[in-house]
């Protein structure tokens, strides 16, 4: 379309436009208000000023702004609109829309259904008939023409199928039902993949001359679709196939899924430019590879991502079997050297620890291998032999080579597929007349039909079978004369194969061709492991019941009741046999969408006999402008005031407000523009500067409440104890810290004080945690409840700050609490202090009792380790400390006396040095002691 | 936004009495502050002719029969047989005319100063009456009163002025005589030729002048930024600037050279010339004017002996 698609509601309104000039002109002569001044010495600035101020102009960017300003109001109120809905296929009798509902139109179904509404709903304005038809249902559906709110709903309800379109049938139809209205317009919503027969399809669809014909397709074809899986030796490989039209490079991941949709497995599979088709390989031990039920493209939301898997991509154990333990000096001569060669890349091979058969059978039956090889051994114990026939008509696959043993064995019905003669037939040599025969091309029958015959293999010795006749379709590779090299049968469930050529290059070279690798891994491919059905037991013509299937959107869901049973002979995705896994628990079929030769090519755009107007897929997206211009014109508006105050000179003059505006300015385009500035300053963590600060000097820190002025309290009393503590002591606190104690780390803080008030909320459940781990960590909490006179009297008498302290402390480890006693550190830590006030005097100051610790009275000062976690008073400590800038007390002590004032900082004092050196002053008690033993 | 500056009271400039009210309410006002200030000055002067504290001794005379016994200076009379009476430093009342410009210009005031220039120049005045007055100097207002001797001049004159009816723009100077002095403060904004023009006639009487220019900072630094109207208050004529800070550095040039025009025509009469700024104290103009006063009065005297 248009590269600006924009149109307006009110175009009329554009006429404003031609206004402009005339908004210039006046714009031009309205200089903006002067300020008013008296000034006395206006004379001498007339002197100054010669020239009267004639119509004062504006400065030609302001009126450009304006102008602007003008013009998007202009703009705005025409109500332009963005990507305006194009109305297509006005005019014709009749509107035929024929939907590619295939699994490549899941991904993006809703703007397929919200294009197709788009043209319903321009049909309902001209009142047209609807033919809706959709490619991937029933040949027999409803397709109208249905008037636009039935064609609307049926719209509506349709939904993508995991099914390829079925065009040809579906589009004929379609030209049955528009026969009736030459002219009519066809709208194509196609999937932009071309399937079979499709230039027949669309000839068909223009057969009945449409009026006009709309064109949607999608603008890139951005499906990637699994179309491989295989299980090789070292990973499992998934082959994914991209649409021809995407040539960039691209990667997709792959993942594999087991049976309960996990995720089990991953890889990245890049595309490279131009390539459609790239392979990843799953790293996995081929125990958990054997686990995957289904590979799937991530992000690929319909059903070719997807693909299910079977027996046929695990990989198959293969116990090997051979009785002649050849020289280690020479392993080519060793009977399972190229065996083990040839099926390695593609089995696992399980060789049993002991050579002895009685117990190397049950030992490899116990892996439960799907293929057998035995090299070369004739007679098998009863009991071994009973087991492998059990094995084989399990679903084993024996896969037996012939060799001297053999060749002088009895035959062995069940072992073998063919009666053989007895000893073996040697071709060419020194008392033959015949020559070495060549291989011949495989018969059509067998499982080798499709491969390459190997010329280059000559046979020299083989054994032979018994004629018989059956002989013919029994052998899968026969000698250039006609005498079967691979004889094979099926038993029970499973196969015998043999081999009439030893595995060793000794009476042929098949061993050592290209051959003997493809037609050994045929035979694997061809087997099952055990416990498993295989496709053989299909053949019966017993269909398998749908198991799991694939949705549309590519995940795997159960049977609907559409599906039916897959045939054998029905390898075709169908609606009835959707893609899926079809069997049951003990084993299914992959039924997969696409072969995994199968290309995804884009769909060209059909030759139509009528004009062909090309419309796009996409919601909804017309956008009004209206709302953008008139924002950008009120930013405009708020620019013009700026400059008029710049222009006034009312910036210059203040210039805090010009740093102001400045600021405000800075930050409105910092936002609209700075995204990748925000970035930048991402190196730092949060909250690593308040960390920085908070222990880079000792901060006292208080809980901040919540209520204004008893944090200010907390505060000015921080600050006052701070300012003491520098006075009088060593320590030089910081700033008081304010903290949340939700939020903040607190580990920071020797100590925390804490006012209580009732009237603060209730801290959160966290928040009480967090002080418990503070306290546990060795914080020690000052507790004050500020009520010693407004607790009442009497001993059990309680405030409400009490209550709440309590309600606080449930939430807390509180250690067994007793008032500060008399010889307590406390006491003696810097002043000695018989007791601790503070704005009131008489509560005692709670601390963790050291009831252990010993009192003796020779010591002034109790022993004891640790420091209180958690000290209560209730004696308002902080209104006691709390000074204003001036260093001048804010509130009075009660009673009022400076003494206690003195006192209560003192309490501060001892606290603050009890908190910061521990028990260390009671240890201080043995220095004259210690002095005086040192003589001094 | 507020303006640099306004015309303080906002009276009608016709109603008389409104005027009149108003001054008569910011006199008393003024008159303590002119109290203030002449008391700060005083303590710092010297050479006046003043009985008390630091007079000037003049000479010693014999003590002749019938004097006030009390007039005899005892020590310098013990040092022979005579008897002398001290005698004091000559004085002759010397009169002053004060004026202070009453133009609707003087109530200007810009932020940047803490009063107006009338404000200022009244408070000037008066001080100076104060003073004068205590020096016993005869003190008159042009118009207004006739010079008169009082101790209490500075309130008198005061009282003077709060009953006066309206004031012309120019005093009335027909009444200076010879040898008198004149202090006029003002704004002295109007274009030199005229203000010389209606000073000259001092200088022809032989008086002298004492102008006391009291600027408005805003007046002398133009702190005008953007497209300003400016209006005179006296005439109230408007002239609008587009961008007043292009203004400024011409202006200033003009401003000042008015000033030194004025200020040179001054002393080439002998008088004296003194720029006091609304935002400066203004105790340092008194002190200014009164040294001029001083330094002039030797110097007539001197012409007049």
């Amino acid at each position: 379309m248009n590269w600006l698609s924009l149109s307006f509601a009110q175009p009329f309104l554009l006429w404003g436009l031609l206004a402009l000039p005339v908004i210039w002109w006046l714009l031009r002569l309205t200089p903006p208000r002067p300020q008013m001044e008296t000034f006395p010495p206006l004379k001498i600035l007339a002197r100054v000023i010669k020239r009267e101020e004639t119509p004062h102009k504006s400065p030609w960017w302001l009126t450009l702004l304006r102008l602007l300003l003008a013009a998007l109001v202009i703009l705005a109120l025409a109500d332009p609109v963005l990507n305006p809905r194009e109305r297509a296929a006005s005019g014709s009798p009749a509107l035929a829309i024929v939907i590619d509902n295939g699994w490549a139109s899941a991904a993006d179904w809703d703007e397929r259904v919200a294009t197709a509404a788009r043209l319903i709903d321009d049909a309902r304005a001209d009142a047209q008939p609807v033919v809706l038809a959709l490619t991937a249902e029933e040949q027999n559906q409803e397709i109208g023409p249905f008037d636009a709110d039935t064609a609307l709903e049926r719209l509506n309800a349709a939904r993508p199928r995991p099914v390829p379109v079925n065009r040809p049938a579906i589009y004929g139809r379609v030209a049955a039902a528009l026969e009736d209205f030459p002219g009519a317009a066809v709208a194509i919503l196609s999937d932009g993949l071309a399937s079979t027969g499709d230039e027949a399809a669309f000839n068909q669809l223009f057969s009945g001359n449409p009026g006009e014909v709309l064109w949607a397709t999608p603008d890139r074809l951005r499906m990637t679709a699994a179309t491989d899986a295989q299980n090789t030796a070292e990973a499992f490989e998934v082959t994914a196939t991209r649409a021809a039209g995407d040539a960039a490079p691209r990667q997709v991941v792959a993942y594999a899924s087991d049976d309960k949709g996990r995720r089990i497995a991953e890889t990245t599979i890049a595309f490279g430019p131009g390539e459609t088709r790239a392979k990843g390989a799953m790293r996995v031990p081929f125990e958990l590879r054997n686990d995957f039920v289904s590979v799937g493209i991530e992000g690929e939301n319909q059903a070719a991502g997807l693909r299910v898997l079977d027996e046929n991509t695990k990989r198959r154990r293969i116990g090997l079997l051979s009785q002649s333990e050849a020289d280690q000096a020479q392993p080519l001569l060793s009977p399972l050297y190229y065996i083990r060669r040839a099926l390695s890349p593609y089995a696992d091979l399980v060789e049993p620890s002991s050579a002895e058969l009685t117990e190397a059978i049950p030992e490899l039956l116990a892996r439960k291998p799907a293929v057998i090889v035995m090299a070369d051994i004739g007679t098998l114990p009863e009991a071994a032999r009973r087991s492998i026939i059990d094995w084989v008509n399990g679903g084993g696959t024996l896969v037996r080579f012939a060799g001297p043993r053999l060749a002088a064995a009895e035959n062995d019905e069940d072992l073998l597929p063919v009666r053989l003669r007895l000893g073996e037939r040697s071709l060419g040599g020194a008392l033959s007349w015949t020559e070495p025969q060549s291989v011949a091309d495989f018969p059509n029958n067998g499982p080798f039909s499709d491969l390459a015959p190997p010329r280059e293999v000559v046979v020299n010795r083989q054994v032979l079978a018994e004629p018989s006749p059956d002989i013919v379709e029994r052998s899968w590779a026969n000698l250039a004369d006609g005498t079967p090299l691979v004889t094979g049968v099926q038993r029970g469930q499973g196969q015998v194969v043999l081999f009439h050529v030893t595995p060793e290059a000794t009476w042929s070279t098949l061993p050592i061709s290209g051959s003997f690798v493809e037609m050994l891994r045929r035979i694997v491919q061809l087997s099952r492991n055990q416990g498993t059905i295989n496709e053989a037991n299909a053949e019966g013509g017993k269909a398998l019941a749908p198991y799991r299937m694939i949705s549309a959107d590519g995940l795997l869901v159960p049977p609907s009741p559409e599906a039916e049973p897959l045939a054998n002979d029905s390898p075709a995705v169908t609606l009835k046999n959707p893609p899926g896994l079809y069997g049951s628990e003990e084993g299914v079929v992959a039924h997969n969408l696409l072969r995994p030769d199968a290309e995804l090519t884009p769909l060209g755009r059909p030759e139509a006999p009528a004009p062909v107007t090309a419309i796009r897929y996409g919601l909804d997206e017309q956008q009004p402008l209206k709302g953008p211009l008139f924002a950008a014109a009120l930013a405009l508006l708020a620019l013009d005031s700026l400059a008029v105050l710049w222009l006034g000179g009312r910036l210059r003059r203040r210039p805090k407000m010009a740093r102001t505006a400045a600021t405000l300015l800075a930050v409105a385009l910092a936002l609209g523009i700075g995204g990748p500035d925000m970035a930048r300053a991402q190196d730092e963590r949060a909250g690593e500067a308040d960390a920085i600060e908070a222990i880079s000097k000792t901060r006292i820190a208080y809980v901040v409440t919540g209520l204004a002025s008893l944090d200010a309290t907390s505060r000015a009393g921080m600050a006052g104890l701070s300012q003491f503590l520098a006075d009088k002591t060593a320590l030089e606190p910081g700033e008081p810290a304010g903290i949340n104690i939700a939020t903040d780390e607190l580990a920071f803080y020797p100590l925390i004080y804490w006012p209580i008030d009732p009237a603060a909320p209730m801290p959160s459940e966290e928040a009480v945690a967090r002080i418990d781990a503070y306290m546990q960590s060795g914080g020690t909490v000052l507790f004050d409840t500020r009520d010693q006179y407004s607790a009442g009297f009497g001993a059990d008498a309680t405030s409400p700050a009490t209550l709440r302290l309590r309600e606080i402390l449930s939430g807390l480890n509180v250690p067994p609490l007793e008032p500060v006693p008399e010889d307590h550190v406390l006491t003696k830590s810097f002043f000695i202090l018989p007791e601790f006030p503070g704005r009131y005097r008489g509560s005692p100051l709670w601390v963790e009792a050291s009831l252990n610790a010993p009192t003796r009275t020779d010591r002034p000062v109790r022993v004891g380790d640790g420091v209180t976690p958690i000290m209560i008073t209730g004696n308002d400590l902080a209104g006691a400390w709390a000074i204003d800038e001036g260093g001048r007390p804010l509130l009075p002590t009660v009673p009022n006396d400076p003494l206690q004032r003195l006192h209560a900082f003192r309490a501060g004092v001892n606290i603050m040095m009890y908190m910061l050196t521990g028990n260390y002053k009671s240890d201080q008690v043995h220095v004259p002691i210690l002095l005086e033993r040192l003589g001094q | 936004m507020a303006k640099i500056g306004a015309v303080s009271p906002p009276v009608a400039s016709s109603d008389a009495l409104v005027r009149a009210r108003a001054r008569a309410a910011f006199l008393p006002d003024l008159l303590v502050e002119a109290r203030r200030v002449a008391n700060n000055v005083i303590a710092g002067w010297h050479g006046r002719r003043k009985r008390g504290i630091g007079e000037n001794f003049w000479q010693f005379r014999p003590y002749v029969e019938g004097e006030a016994v009390a007039r005899i200076d005892w020590r310098r009379s013990a040092r022979d047989e005579h008897l002398y009476v001290r005698d004091r430093e000559w004085e002759a009342a010397h009169t002053v005319w004060l004026w202070a410009d009453p133009s609707p210009s003087m109530l200007y005031r810009s932020q940047l100063a803490p009063t107006s220039k009338e404000a200022r120049a009244m408070v000037l005045i008066l001080a100076l009456a104060e003073l004068l007055s205590r020096s016993g100097e005869r003190i008159g207002w042009p118009g207004v009163t006739d010079p008169f001797s009082a101790r209490n001049g500075a309130e008198r004159l005061a009282a003077q002025l709060m009953h006066a009816a309206q004031q012309p723009q120019r005093p009335d100077l027909i009444q200076v005589r010879r040898f008198s002095d004149v202090v006029l403060a003002g704004d002295f904004l109007d274009p030199v030729e005229e203000t010389i023009g209606w000073l000259d006639q001092l200088a022809r009487r032989g008086a002298r002048a004492h102008l006391i220019e009291v600027a408005d900072p805003a007046e002398e630094g133009f702190p005008y930024f953007g497209r300003t109207e400016f209006t005179d208050p006296e005439s109230g004529e408007k002239l609008t600037a587009g961008r007043a800070e292009t203004l400024a550095g011409e202006y200033r040039r003009l401003y000042l050279a008015r000033r030194e025009e004025l200020s040179s025509w001054c002393k080439r009469l002998g008088w004296s010339y003194t720029v006091h700024h609304t935002d400066r104290p203004s105790s340092q103009a008194l002190v200014a004017v009164h040294l001029a006063m001083s330094a002039e009065a030797g110097y007539a005297m001197e012409g007049s002996l």
